[in-house]
């Protein structure tokens, strides 16, 4: 699947996270099967100055799966050149009894199939339950009514 | 008061830290808690010798896995 000539990105952004997530707390299957199915063996992501090569996504699994996080994503623009998406969303999480949300500015590069290649995310947080769209809801103070 | 260096594995961003922190700081005796997310490397400052079963416990409770105590 690739990002720019047969889906929208907003909507690829969003199946891509959702179901790698969901694969991963379906059941036991060995993680590196998963990591691998969603991202090239080569993937580097960078989230807040942070290097993640796969066996640390690998790794990252463990605290995923024992925490086993609901989340949802509101993704509020994305845009597609090539093979690169850059998107800006809020990730809605709800875990071990605590409910916290993160906005994301998200720069990725993505293969022919849909594997995330690479990645630079920079993430803050915002407090849980908001609609976690300040650009948006900014602009539409200014608007005519 | 003591600083011990211990090896975190799973630990991907700042979110994960702060889960590892929030842990390690119930951990009684426990005064401070510094982590090094690409490092794996997590120190953790307190006021008496810590009990490595229960460093350990809190680690998993966040979720990560505590491998061995860093030299």
């Amino acid at each position: 699947m690739r990002p720019s000539s047969d889906s929208d990105p907003k909507e690829f952004i969003t199946a891509f996270f959702t179901s790698f997530s969901e694969d991963l707390l379906r059941d036991d299957e060995d993680p590196a099967s998963i990591v691998d199915r969603y991202h090239t063996t080569d993937i580097i992501e960078i989230a807040d100055g942070h290097r993640m090569d796969r066996d640390k996504l690998i790794a990252h699994t463990r605290p995923v799966r024992k925490n086993r996080p609901s989340s949802r994503m509101e993704v509020h623009e994305a845009v597609a050149d090539g093979d690169r998406i850059a998107a800006r969303y809020t990730l809605h999480v709800q875990q071990r009894e605590k409910e916290f949300a993160m906005e994301v500015y998200f720069f990725g590069q993505f293969t022919d199939d849909g594997r995330m290649r690479r990645a630079h995310m920079l993430t803050r947080t915002v407090p849980a339950g908001g609609k976690g769209d300040q650009a948006t809801a900014l602009s539409n103070q200014g608007a005519p009514a | 008061m003591t600083t011990s260096t211990y090896t975190v594995i799973g630990m991907a961003c700042g979110h994960c830290a702060d889960a590892v922190t929030e842990e390690l700081e119930r951990v009684p005796g426990v005064t401070a808690v510094r982590v090094d997310v690409e490092a794996d490397r997590v120190s953790v400052t307190s006021d008496q010798e810590l009990d490595l079963a229960h460093v350990r416990a809190a680690v998993e409770e966040a979720g990560y896995e505590l491998t061995a105590p860093r030299a």
